[in-house]
This record gives structure tokens, C-alpha cells and sequence, in this order.
């Protein structure tokens, strides 16, 4: 197993052990072995088609959603496995929560795509305690300012970057413990993607956060660590060298590695 | 590096595209083949809507137009039949009889005496009565000829230049007419025309004659054969006059008839040996125009005016005008005449009236009583109307159907009625309500005046050969009225069925087809999305068996729909007959049997028909919403049901309501099923729920159009207009509500 050199006191968030996910008859990733580390921004990073999203999707069983996909191996989640049989998927996505690609506001007013999450898991405040919900979420994804003076809009009628922050606030709303980020800013401009990064840094504070990335000035920014994915000969991904993002992008173990980060291949 | 060269080289050399003028002839030949692709387009939309066009005029065409109507009785004689009894049935009536001159002496010798009568009468003794204004209008020359006193019409002889032109003997008898009018029209009682007119119409003739003064003809220059036909009211006048003209020497044969106007008329353009119409109303535009056609333009003499007047006596002190409501009280309803007016006394009314058989009587109360068509006579005026008119087999059998009374017989005995109604098979009529006016309206007309459509005609003949038209009523159908008919009216949408086309209606059939259309989308929206969200969101469709369930399903929306007909039969009216019936749930109706031909099992099986075509739309809408959506609602934490409920089906919901609107499209114009099923081929009773008997719009187009009379199909072009409207206001209704609920969720 890699192991990163800070074991931050041996406390992980999530742990995937010789984790291979299948899509049919496709493997898609093998033998993965990763430990991400509470209240840390991990960067997944590596070529198209690595596996990269796939590894992402299978901390929160949002592969369950692809009718052909299956799991093999563990990952771990507060000392229990998430894919066995007595996990409730649900649970696993009410505490591990994701933020996509593209933004995806729901077709509701702002207020609401807030405030549902938490409504459909039962939140038990008063009205008043759902307001203030709604307004430190959108606080606390940096968007509550934007948006004070429109809460009944629709949540379609804000810009790109806007639309991903009220997708980290909506996510925010329902408290998870780790948050995944899959390219969160890839659709973005780059005023937007600096925004979200800031946004990115402070949540750390509270979160644990796992972000794929195509960028890797972004990882190399952001994040703490970086997890290096590659493809193999069988098309199936793995993971090369996962360690301290200053370490990795600045005396990485293998050659791969190295090749990648200065843009040779990939 | 890029050798900076190769593009150049590229171009020049083995360039594989053309260049210059053969890349424009290139780009030209593409626009040419998109232009004939336009030129399709445009041809195809010019055909589709003059297609649809020509099938909306032809509908149009066949729901409107002439008819040529014949009454039983007419409704008029009804009307007047029973202001008559009315009249007669009043209290007081001293003297009544045919001698106007007795009526006329009798009044003036009583102070509370009124009487009406002709107004040669009240003129003989104007110094023994005071006639009465009615509304405020005096029975004045000046009044009478510019037609604003009530109680007057104007009465017309009727001939033709040319029959003047051909018949010298005609052109003679007419200046005779015209000469002596004033004083024979007096001597009969009537009123004297218009002088001016009367002056311009003897110049006509004596130009036709050659002559400078009508005074110059003499009847006994004359020789040949005049005959004259129609009203009986212008008869007494025509006949003095004939009476006169022999008497004078007339050496030919001169003949007169009392057939009525119209009859008159018609027999006059279909050029039946008439020469001169007696008219007691002026001709209309079609007899107008029949007679154009037959080459005798009409030439009216309006030689009078039959007045009647409201006198009483000269003693009278009170009494010198009323309004129609006031006179119509004072010879029905008032015992005294602070009844009629509160300003008059406390005195009983003395009546003097003409007998029921006079002229006088018909002209009174037509023009002065204010009940002038069916609908407005009373209750009891249709009653009576009813029972004088049919047989007592007959009226009894009605009674037995449904009451007139709610608590006496008209026609029945009350023994035979009670002793029917304490047996096992107790007619309708002993539970029903009694009827109501608008019923009891339709049985007249349909039982009593019995208006038969001899021949109709469609709109563009009717339009453009008017004159054919009229010449072709006249000859064939000289007793029937021919006027323009809209088959499309108020009256065809609220009136039930009926077995007359001209009393028939659709107000059945549209709650029949609101019905089944209703319980038909009840079936099929909720079944149909449910089954939709299971395809699309459970079902692995890997799976042989839900590969065979979708397979059967796209199959399904192309099955013949008799098929679902067959279906519905087997098992909604046969197998389930307790529940389609309603005898599951004890609504039958006492003594009735129990019968699956309802609405509720004609709304299932158009459910079940209509069942895949929404299955298959929601399918799509669901397919469309962006996974996105629900993967977002998965990262949440929401379950799958909540996804499904929450985001799926809100933007799901258009698409799904458009498959609902097109289902409900195509069970609103569903025949073979229902006629399977057993939509009644002939009921007038209105659907009450959904254990009810049934027929929808297109079930009763159909029957109508298989019916043998020419004017079942006028009312098959009316109701399918009514169809059209009825769904496109469905669909209107529809749409507004599904374009409602897919803004909210924008």
C-alpha cells in the first residue's frame, strides 16, 4: 500500500482497499489502495480514461447508478465497509456528498435547491432554523451575497460559477464528512475556477475534501495531497504514486509520474 | 515546424475539392437540390391545408342551407288556439257571437263593457263608443298606415306584369279592383290603404291597358277566363268585387278560391291556372324569388288594412288606453277591471266578443297578445295544447312515462294509473318528477306540430340557386315554408336526441363523450405513468420478460381499436358485469337489469386503448430529464422514490401530459369500440354518473349519417362541427394547464 508520509495521528476519512470497480465485463480501475486524510484537500489527477471519476464515484456508491457497474474490495468509512451488504447506499451519499462536473442546480428556486437536501433528510428545525441553514450554507460556499436579494429565483437564472457554489451550498446544506469533487471547475472560467479554489481552501477547515482534476496547476495549488492515476496496458487504471503534493510534484518516485507532471504524455 | 509552402502547394496541386468557377457551380447545385427540397415543402403544406380546407367547407356546407318545412299544425294555430280558449274561458262574457254590429250597439249601452271587433263597426257607431288606444297608439288611418298600431295587418292582392301583358282580361279585372276598392273595402269593414300608393299602383295599370283613367274600362269588353286563389281574409273583399264585375258584364269565366296565402302563392308561380293571389302578408323573398324563376316577377296591391279595434262604451268614463299586457288581462284573467289596471275600478268586466270563428278573433289575438311562439306559452297552454292534439291512447301512455302534474292526471283515470303503478313493473311516471316546460316544449313540436323537413338543401345551392331552389318548393312542396336553416344552433347542442332531425340535438351525446373522456384519461394517466416510471426507472431492462413487456406495449398502440372494442365486451360488460353495471355497488336502478353497456366500461376500455400511447410518451419525458438532475439528488441523499417524485416526474410531467392530451384527442373521436361495446343507439336521457346508459358524438354521427333522410346527414355536418369545437376546446383546456404546470418548474 502507498502510504503518504503524514499519517495525520492515523486518522483517515476513507480508506479503499484493493478496490477494482467493473463496468460489465470492463475493468475500470484495479487494486486500488488509497487513504485519504481528514480535513485535507486531496487531488486525484492523471490522463483521460484513467479511472480517476470512477475511483471519485466509488467513495459514495454513485456507481450504484450505472445499471452494468460492480465493486470488488473494500473502502472503508468510519472503520466499516461501505459496499457490504448491510450499508445502505443512501447513507453512505447523505454523509459523503458530491459536487458534479457540471453544475446542477435543480429546476427550483434557490431557496429550494438549498433546502432540499435537507428537507428530504428530515430536517427537523423550524422554518427560522431552515432559513438560517440556507443562509450559512450559501455562506459558507461564498455565494450568499449574490444571491441574498433573490432567493425565489430560479436557480438556473445564475451564472456557471454561481450555479457551482450554489451546488457546494446545496451539498454544504445536508452537513456530510467528506465532499467529492469531480473537475468541479472544469466548465468554468478561470475567474470562477480561482473563486472556487479559494472556496475550496476554506472549506477544508470542516471538511475533507477529494477534487479530480485535469489541471494540474490546480492540484499542485490546492490541494495537500495528489493521488496519480495511470492506465495500463489492459485499459484499466491504477494508481501510480500518491503522496504530499509538494513531494509528489517536486521529487516524484516514478518516472510515469514525472513524465506526466511536466506534460510529456497525458 | 509547417513548410509555410505546403498550403500553397496544396491548393495548387492535388487539391482534392474543386476550386474556382466549378466550386461555385458545386455550392449552386447544392442550393438548387435545397430549393426543390423547399419547393416540396411548400407543396406539401399548400396540398395539406387546402386538403383540410375542402373537408371543413364540406362540413360547412352540408350544416346550413335551405329547408322546405311542412307543420302538422302549425304552431301558430296552436298559439292562437289556445289565446282563443283563453278568451272564451273568461268570466262575464255577455254577448259573443258573429254579428260585429249586435257586439257593437251591446257595448255602447254598457259603462263596463269591452268588446273588439272590425273597425267598420266601431265607425257605424262612433258616437255610442270610445275606441282604445293600445300602447298608447290610436287605431287611426295615420297609425294603421305606417303599420305602428298593434292590431292591423295589411292585406294585398298579387299579380305579374306579365300575366297583365298576356291576359288583357286580368289587366281589366284589376283596374276594376283598384277603381271600386274604397268603397267595397269599407262595405266589408276593413281599412282603406295608402292613397298615394294606391294611385301609383292604379297608374300601373292603366298604362299595362293603354288607358287614361280606370274609369274608362268596362267589363263588358272583356271576354276569357280570370281565376284568383289564397288568403280567406282578402276573400270577402276579391269575392264583392267578383260579384261586382259580372254584375257589370264580364262576359268570361271568372273563378275564386280561399286556399290560404302561401298556397296561394305557390300555386300562383308554379303557374297553376292562377291569375291573382289574395295576400293577407306581403310575400316573402323566396316566393319572390320562385316566382322570378317562373318568369312572374310579383306585382303587389295592398288594397287594405284589417283592423281591429278595442272599443268600449262612450258611458265609460275611465278607459281610453291600455298596453298589451293590460288588454291581453282584460279578456283572459281580470274578473274586474282594477285586475287589469289598478287605476280602473273595482267593476266587474262585461266582455263582448266575437265568436271563436271569426277572422277577428285569430287577428286580435295574434297581434295583441304578447305569448307569440311555444316557449312562452304557459305550462298549462302546452298541456292543453297536448292533450287536444293526440290520442287518449296515446296521452295516457306519455302520463304513464312521466307526470304533467305532480298531483292530478290529465289523461289517465287515476284507478287504472294507481292500479299500474301498485304492480310489479311500475312504469317511470309514478316516481319521475313531472316534466318540465322545455320537455313538454319538444313533445309538441314533436308530437303536435310535427315540422317535417320535405327536402333540405345544401349551403352553395342554397347560396347560388335561390331561385331554382323556390321554383322546385313551390311546385313539389306547395304547402311547406322554405327558409334558411342553420342546423348548427343553440337548440341542437341543448336538445336531446330525437327521432325528428329537425328537434334532434346533441346535448346527450357531448355529456356521454365528456364522460368517457373523462374516466378514459383517469384510466390512463395514472396507469400509464406508473407503468412508464417502472419501465424506465426499476426494470432491468436486460431481462428477457421486460424486453417482451415493452415490445407488447409499442405493438399494442398499433392495434386495431375494435380490438380494444372485442376486449372491452369480454370483459368489462360481460365478465364484470356486476361492477360496470353498478349492482355491486346497489346503485341499480329498482326493477332494472343489470347491464354492462355503461360509460364506465366504455371510459375503460378507451383507457385501456389510450393506456399505451401515454405509456410510450411518459417513457420519453422520463428518458429526457438529464441524469444530471438525478445524480444530484443521489449525491444528496435522496432515495430513489425521492429522486423519482421529486425531480423526475416534475420535468417529466409535460411530455407525459402531451401523451395524455393526444390520448384524450383520440378517445373523443372513437367510434368502433364503443359501437362494440354498446354505445345506445337512441337515448334521451342524460348520463347522471357512470353507471349510466350512453352515447358519445361520434357514436351518434355515425348512426345519423347510416339514416336514410337527407336531413340526418345536415345534422351529422352539425354535430361534427360541434365535435371539433368540443375537442379543441379540450385540447385548448389541456394544454393551458400542462404549459401552467411546466412553468413552475423552470
Amino acid at each position: 500500500m502507498i502510504e503518504t508520509n503524514r499519517s495525520n495521528n492515523g486518522h483517515f476519512a476513507i480508506e479503499a482497499s484493493n478496490l477494482n470497480v467493473h463496468y460489465g465485463n470492463f475493468r475500470a480501475v484495479k487494486d486500488i489502495n488509497l487513504r485519504i486524510v481528514s480535513q485535507s484537500i486531496t487531488a486525484l489527477i492523471g490522463p483521460s480514461g484513467c479511472g480517476k471519476s470512477t475511483v471519485l464515484r466509488a467513495f459514495n456508491r454513485m456507481n450504484d447508478l450505472v445499471p452494468s457497474a460492480w465493486a470488488e474490495g473494500k473502502v472503508h468509512f468510519h472503520g466499516k465497509n461501505i459496499y457490504d451488504d448491510d450499508v445502505d447506499p443512501v447513507e453512505v451519499r447523505r454523509r459523503v456528498g458530491m459536487v458534479f462536473q457540471k453544475p446542477n442546480p435543480f429546476p427550483k428556486s434557490i431557496y429550494e435547491n438549498v433546502a432540499w437536501g435537507a428537507k428530504i433528510n428530515g430536517f427537523k428545525g423550524s422554518k427560522e432554523e431552515m432559513d438560517e441553514l440556507v443562509e450559512t450554507s450559501l455562506k459558507a460556499a461564498a455565494i450568499w451575497d449574490d444571491v441574498k436579494d433573490k432567493l425565489d429565483q430560479s436557480g438556473l437564472s445564475l451564472s456557471g460559477g454561481q450555479q457551482q457554489r450554489l451546488c457546494i451550498a446545496r451539498t454544504i446544506a445536508v452537513k456530510p464528512e467528506i465532499i467529492l469533487m469531480d473537475e468541479p471547475a472544469s466548465a468554468l472560467d478561470p475567474i470562477s475556477t480561482l473563486r472556487i479554489e479559494e472556496l475550496i481552501q476554506n472549506l477544508k477547515e470542516y471538511y475533507t475534501i477529494v477534487i479530480v482534476t485535469h489541471n494540474m496547476q490546480q492540484a499542485a495549488r490546492a490541494s495537500d495531497f495528489t493521488a496519480f492515476f495511470n492506465m495500463d496496458g489492459d485499459r484499466a487504471g491504477y494508481l501510480v504514486e500518491y503522496d504530499e503534493t509538494e513531494t509528489l510534484f517536486t521529487s516524484p518516485k516514478e518516472e510515469t509520474t514525472e513524465q506526466y507532471i511536466t506534460g510529456r504524455f497525458g | 515546424m509547417i513548410d509555410p509552402d505546403f498550403i500553397t502547394r496544396r491548393v495548387e496541386e492535388d487539391n482534392p475539392y474543386p476550386q474556382g468557377e466549378e466550386m461555385r457551380a458545386q455550392i449552386g447545385g447544392r442550393r438548387r437540390s435545397g430549393l426543390f427540397g423547399r419547393i416540396l415543402f411548400i407543396f406539401a403544406t399548400i396540398s395539406a391545408i387546402f386538403i383540410l380546407l375542402v373537408l371543413l367547407l364540406s362540413i360547412i356546407n352540408q350544416s346550413f342551407g335551405l329547408v322546405a318545412q311542412q307543420e302538422e299544425v302549425p304552431e301558430i294555430s296552436i298559439i292562437t288556439d289556445f289565446h282563443k280558449r283563453r278568451v272564451n274561458k273568461a268570466t262575464n262574457i255577455v254577448l259573443s257571437g258573429e254579428d260585429d254590429q249586435a257586439l257593437a250597439e251591446a257595448i255602447g249601452q254598457d259603462p263596463n263593457g269591452v268588446g273588439f271587433f272590425g273597425y267598420a263597426y266601431y265607425q257605424a257607431n262612433a258616437d255610442q263608443l270610445r275606441a282604445l288606444s293600445i300602447d298608447g297608439i290610436e287605431p287611426n288611418l295615420a297609425n294603421v298606415q305606417n303599420g305602428e298600431y298593434p292590431g292591423a295587418r295589411p292585406l294585398f292582392i298579387y299579380s305579374s306584369p306579365t300575366v297583365i301583358e298576356e291576359k288583357p282580361e286580368v289587366a281589366a279585372f284589376l283596374a276594376y279592383y283598384l277603381e271600386n276598392l274604397d268603397e267595397v273595402v269599407a262595405e266589408i269593414g276593413y281599412f282603406p290603404a295608402e292613397n298615394e300608393a294606391l294611385n301609383e299602383q292604379r297608374t300601373v295599370i292603366a298604362d299595362a291597358l293603354g288607358v287614361d283613367n280606370l274609369s274608362a274600362v268596362n267589363p263588358a269588353d272583356f271576354s276569357g277566363s280570370i281565376a284568383l286563389g289564397g288568403s280567406s281574409t282578402v276573400f270577402p273583399v276579391s269575392q264583392a268585387m267578383v260579384d261586382r264585375f259580372v254584375a257589370d258584364g264580364f262576359a268570361g269565366e271568372i273563378t275564386i278560391e280561399s286556399t290560404g296565402t302561401g298556397a296561394g302563392f305557390d300555386a300562383f308561380c308554379a303557374g297553376n291556372n292562377i291569375d291573382v293571389v289574395n295576400a293577407s302578408r306581403a310575400a316573402d323573398s323566396i316566393e319572390y324569388e320562385a316566382c322570378q324563376a317562373a318568369g312572374r316577377d310579383l306585382l303587389n296591391f295592398q288594397i287594405g288594412n284589417d283592423v281591429v279595434v278595442v272599443a268600449v262604451s262612450g258611458a265609460n268614463e275611465f278607459a281610453s288606453t291600455a298596453s298589451r299586457e293590460q288588454l291581453e288581462s282584460l279578456f283572459t284573467e281580470s274578473v274586474n277591471w282594477v285586475d287589469a289596471n289598478a287605476e280602473w275600478p273595482n267593476e266587474a268586466v262585461s266582455r263582448y266578443i266575437p265568436s271563436t270563428e271569426s277572422g277577428t278573433m285569430d287577428v286580435f289575438v295574434r297581434t295583441v297578445f304578447l305569448e307569440q311562439t311555444l316557449s312562452e306559452l304557459p305550462y298549462d297552454g302546452l298541456v292543453s295544447a297536448y292533450v287536444a292534439n293526440v290520442s287518449a291512447g296515446r296521452c295516457r301512455a306519455v302520463e304513464r312515462e312521466q307526470k304533467f302534474y305532480d298531483n292530478f292526471l290529465i289523461c289517465d283515470e287515476p284507478t287504472a294509473y294507481s292500479a299500474a303503478c301498485a304492480g310489479g313493473n311500475a312504469p317511470e311516471g309514478c316516481t319521475a318528477p313531472p316534466r318540465t316546460h322545455k320537455d313538454l316544449e319538444l313533445l309538441v313540436q314533436s308530437e303536435v306540430v310535427k315540422p317535417r323537413i320535405l327536402k333540405s338543401w345544401y349551403l352553395y345551392p342554397s347560396l347560388f340557386e335561390r331561385e331554382e331552389i323556390a321554383l322546385e318548393a313551390s311546385r313539389e312542396f306547395p304547402n311547406a315554408e322554405v327558409s334558411f336553416t342553420s342546423w348548427l344552433s343553440l337548440s341542437f347542442v341543448t336538445n336531446p336526441q330525437s327521432g325528428t332531425p329537425e328537434l334532434a340535438g346533441v346535448r346527450t351525446a357531448i355529456l356521454g363523450s365528456i364522460w368517457v373522456v373523462i374516466i378514459s384519461v383517469l384510466v390512463a394517466f395514472p396507469l400509464g405513468t406508473a407503468a412508464a416510471i417502472y419501465l424506465e426507472e426499476y426494470a432491468d431492462n436486460d431481462k428477457w420478460h421486460n424486453r417482451v413487456i415493452q415490445t407488447n406495449i409499442n405493438n399494442l398502440a398499433g392495434v386495431p381499436s375494435i380490438i380494444y372494442g372485442m376486449l372491452g365486451l369480454a370483459v368489462f360488460v360481460r365478465a364484470l358485469e356486476p361492477i360496470t353495471s353498478g349492482a355491486a355497488f346497489g346503485i341499480l336502478d329498482a326493477g332494472a337489469t343489470a347491464n354492462g353497456r355503461t360509460i364506465l366500461s366504455a371510459g375503460l376500455t378507451l383507457g385501456l386503448l389510450g393506456l399505451p400511447i401515454v405509456i410510450i410518451a411518459a417513457q420519453e419525458a422520463i428518458k429526457s430529464v438529464p441524469p444530471s438532475l438525478k445524480e444530484a439528488s443521489m449525491g444528496l441523499g435522496a432515495t430513489k422514490w425521492q429522486t423519482i417524485w421529486y425531480h423526475v416526474l416534475p420535468n417529466a410531467m409535460p411530455g407525459i401530459l402531451t401523451g395524455t392530451i393526444l390520448t384524450m384527442s383520440r378517445v373523443i373521436g372513437e367510434t368502433a369500440p364503443l359501437v362494440v361495446v354498446g354505445a345506445s343507439t337512441f337515448i334521451t336521457t342524460d348520463p347522471t354518473g357512470p353507471f349510466s346508459k350512453f352515447t358519445t358524438m361520434p357514436a351518434q354521427i355515425y348512426q345519423w349519417t347510416t339514416r336514410p333522410q337527407d336531413a340526418f346527414r345536415n345534422i351529422a355536418g352539425a354535430a361534427i362541427i360541434v365535435l371539433l369545437i368540443l375537442l379543441l376546446t379540450l385540447n385548448a383546456a389541456a394544454i393551458i394547464l400542462r404549459n401552467r404546470f411546466s412553468r413552475r418548474f423552470v
